[in-house]
């Protein structure tokens, strides 16, 4: 975009750069969602087939892990190699390929628009798969970070419910988290383990990986009925209240874990089985966006926004203010005991010390950079706190500079964080692209 | 539009990797040590001991032209992850260091917090860590994979209740412990345990405990002066011990208080100064009056950075000596990492012997050292002054 600008000067370096905007939009443009998947499995593709030797051959060694952050920042020789690798092993075929299938694209996006939305969903959700699963492949460091990161997705969202949707300020995600966590961990290990203190498993260890979901809805509703300890008492009031509240909560969660010697205490809880791999967790994560969207999308979760900017006037509209607000929270809680239980099998260890005040700021920084009262913002928080945080790993302590002030600026440019108030439409997502006429206009002129 | 100079642009940096790429000098074949460590988050002082620890040894290998291996010098090169003090954060630096760095053998991580998972990591992958500090039995139970180089709360425990037996002659010990950390805790109960078993139960008569963070004991201090007890035992760590000393003598309780090897950090003299002189706690190692090999270390240790090391500095000065000898035992480093890593492996399990700074270690089938623990005093000049050592086998 650098060199494209400074040949433009004539024109300003805004026009060159709103000309740019144009062109791209007239070449990607009518590109539709399926079409971008197709592009990023060419990308992923290219990378399986000759990553390893074009890395060799750049003088990089080995594929760059996490889009060639941690590897430039290791060496900055090697910063020429790492952008050469991104273009022709990222960006040139999945932009190749993302262009040139258009008619294709086109024409299969068409046809699956005459099936009910939900197949054509499937159909997008399967390649988007099919890509995260060959790039995850790659190495294992990447599968343990894209798991953590599907995770931190499904804990940002179900708090940008409370925090976002309902504008409540609550602190006892990380409590949920544990109550998740440890519920189902003790189901799985108690039920299908061999374990020195629950002794042997009750169950064939063979059926396990089938009941497995049953272990985390277990662990998420034992989440639902703790956050009813914090709603009964403080839903009649706002603010600060709850929020204190909350907090107490995480800490009565933490302390009480703390002093069961049965689940090992404050030494923590391990053997759970290995079950947590990435289809399970993706489908989980993928059942917690499109529940969550449709639940914030629904009456209910209109009724959740007029509670929020006005509880009376809400009431007046014959909204069930605490009713809503009590299901909102007792939703949210059962997600993130959900997310707390995947978390659990997929450390295979747990620890009361992790679901503490450290978690609670990382989890209120993803929703705040990704942006209140959005679907979308929240998956875009979660994934980049956590891209940023190990991509930026080589720089060590001055990491923890880098981020708060990334997120500095993010609250001062954007007080709601990146993507907010935004609402996630699936629907519109995989219809076909119409040709954008006249920007076409523009890019012909040129 | 014109697309050229996006072409022009993509030519350039490929032909620029390429030269570069064409430039750098063939990779000769190294040996990469990760270093899995707590650089920031709770316990900030214990990733840094570990980090100079480490460059220390670094230093000594690139003076003498790398690591020698079956008669060829290989360079060491170390890679350092920073855990966060948080257990996903060190499992995901654990699994960078094996499959992306391509280390041999990792150090680290040193809480055991950190270290009961990154074992777990370091296990399935097959590659052999060993963790300087993590004292949690579960860190290398049943990992043939995972070695540590610190005796365990279970043998510390008894040290501690056959040393004050035998020195004071006491039957009647308090615990103040806290509660939400795992390893006071931990200890608190093998101590209440091998107490109990030499002075009949009931002997411990008060076992307070309170929670992280907490700044005012006075509630506790007051049962365990009530108690009746003789002395007070208090495995805490050096931000609590001196506001824990503090306060007990101030509530009028003027008998010893023993202490555990997390006592052993210079900022204990520091933040408590008189008030703890002439008390005794287990540890690895004793600073003051250090002989040998292990002053050499601490003084080069001291002249780089500035202060006596903590054990943990010591614990991984030993943990890299373990490291080295293990390589050096494996005799070759064949390029094959599946292979060099299970030679490296079987190797460091064969050690007997060994003579750290730490004291003389051999590995059980655990990959736990049996080793000695040493008694400290802190003397009136406020240096950790050795007083007796404990072996394993009795006294």
């Amino acid at each position: 975009m650098d060199t494209e600008a400074r040949g433009a000067t004539a024109a300003g370096p805004r026009a060159a750069a709103r000309r740019w905007t144009a062109a791209t939009r007239a070449l990607f443009g009518e590109v539709p969602a399926f079409g971008w998947l197709l592009g990023a499995l060419a990308a992923v593709l290219a990378e399986y087939f000759v990553g390893r030797p074009l890395a060799r051959a750049l003088g990089i060694g080995r594929i760059p892990l996490l889009f060639g952050v941690d590897v430039a920042l290791r060496d900055p020789w090697l910063l020429p190699g790492t952008v050469a690798y991104m273009l022709l092993v990222y960006a040139l075929p999945a932009a190749a390929v993302a262009r040139l299938s258009v008619t294709v694209a086109r024409g299969i996006t068409e046809r699956l628009l005459r099936l009910p939305v939900g197949l054509s969903v499937l159909v997008h959700l399967g390649l988007l798969y099919a890509g995260l699963h060959l790039w995850a492949g790659i190495n294992d460091y990447r599968l343990l970070v894209t798991r953590l990161a599907l995770i931190a997705i499904m804990v940002t969202i179900s708090l940008n419910v409370v925090n976002g949707y309902m504008g409540e300020f609550s602190c006892s995600h990380p409590g949920f988290m544990a109550l998740g966590a440890y519920v189902s961990s003790i189901i799985t290990v108690l039920f299908f383990v061999h374990d020195s203190v629950l002794g042997p498993p009750l169950l064939p260890t063979a059926v396990g990986p089938f009941l497995f979901p049953l272990a985390l809805i277990a662990g998420g509703a034992a989440a639902a009925v703790g956050s009813l300890a914090v709603a009964l008492p403080s839903f009649r009031t706002r603010g600060d209240y709850l929020a204190i509240i909350s907090l107490a909560f995480m800490f009565i969660v933490k302390s009480t874990i703390e002093n069961v010697q049965l689940i090992g205490g404050s030494r923590g809880f391990m053997n759970q089985p290995d079950w947590a791999g990435l289809p399970t967790v993706f489908v989980w994560a993928v059942l917690c966006v499109a529940v969550t969207n449709n639940f914030v999308r629904s009456t209910l979760g209109k009724a959740l926004n007029a509670v929020r900017d006005d509880e009376t006037a809400a009431a007046h509209m014959t909204v069930n203010t605490r009713r809503t607000k009590m299901v909102a929270f007792v939703f949210a809680a059962f997600w993130a005991g959900v997310a707390g239980g995947l978390f659990a099998h997929v450390m295979r260890y747990v620890n009361p010390g992790t679901f503490g005040v450290q978690k609670l700021a990382e989890v209120l920084a993803m929703l705040y950079f990704g942006g209140l009262n959005s679907v979308i913002g929240s998956i875009v928080g979660a994934v980049g706190f956590t891209l940023f945080s190990e991509a930026l790993r080589p720089l060590q302590i001055y990491k923890w500079i880098i981020i708060p002030v990334l997120l500095i600026l993010v609250m001062i440019y954007r007080p709601t964080g990146l993507i907010a108030f935004r609402e996630f439409d699936i629907t519109r997502l995989v219809k076909p692209r119409e040709k954008p006429g006249k920007v076409e206009h523009v890019a012909a002129a040129d | 539009m014109s697309r050229k100079p996006l072409v022009a642009v993509l030519a350039l940096v490929l032909l620029g990797a390429l030269v570069l790429a064409g430039c750098r000098p063939a990779a000769e074949p190294v040996i990469k040590i990760g270093i899995n460590a707590e650089l920031t988050g709770d316990i900030p002082k214990v990733g840094e001991g570990t980090k100079f620890a480490a460059e220390l040894w670094l230093e000594d290998i690139n003076k003498a032209g790398g690591l020698e291996v079956g008669g060829k010098k290989y360079k060491v090169v170390l890679a350092i992850e920073d855990n966060e003090s948080k257990a996903e954060s060190a499992a995901a630096a654990q699994t960078k260091l094996i499959t992306q760095d391509e280390v041999l053998v990792i150090v680290g991580p040193q809480a055991s917090k950190q270290a009961i998972p990154a074992g777990e990591v370091a296990n399935n992958l097959k590659t052999p860590m060993i963790s300087p500090w993590s004292t949690n039995p579960r860190t290398t139970e049943n990992r043939p994979w995972v070695f540590r180089a610190c005796f365990l709360d279970p043998f510390q425990g008894p040290v501690i209740a056959n040393f004050v037996t035998q020195e004071f002659g006491f039957t009647k010990a308090a615990v103040l412990y806290d509660i939400a950390s795992d390893y006071p805790k931990g200890l608190a109960e093998f101590f209440k345990q091998a107490w109990e078993q030499l002075h009949g139960p009931g002997s411990v008569v008060a076992f307070e405990s309170f929670t992280t963070k907490d700044r005012d004991f006075s509630a506790q201090l007051t049962k365990i002066i009530a108690s009746g007890a003789e002395f007070l035992f208090t495995p805490q760590y050096y931000d609590e011990v001196p506001l824990i000393v503090r306060q007990a003598r101030q509530l009028g309780f003027t008998k010893p208080i023993v202490g555990s090897d997390s006592w052993g950090s210079a900022e204990l003299v520091k933040l408590a100064g008189r008030d703890v002189v002439g008390l005794f706690f287990t540890t690895h190692y004793a600073a003051a009056g250090a002989k040998g090999k292990t002053k050499e270390f601490i003084d080069r240790y001291n002249a780089k950075y500035g202060y006596v090391p903590d054990d943990v500095g010591a614990l991984t000065w030993d943990a890299m000596l373990i490291v080295q000898k293990a390589i050096q035992d494996c005799g070759q480093i064949t390029g094959d990492l599946a292979k060099d890593r299970q030679c490296v492996r079987d190797a460091m399990a064969r050690i007997k012997d060994f003579e750290g700074i730490t004291g003389k270690m051999t590995f059980n089938e655990q990959g736990d050292p049996v080793k000695s623990a040493v008694i400290v005093r802190i003397n009136e000049q406020g240096e950790f002054e050795f007083y007796k050592s404990v072996s394993p086998t009795g006294q």
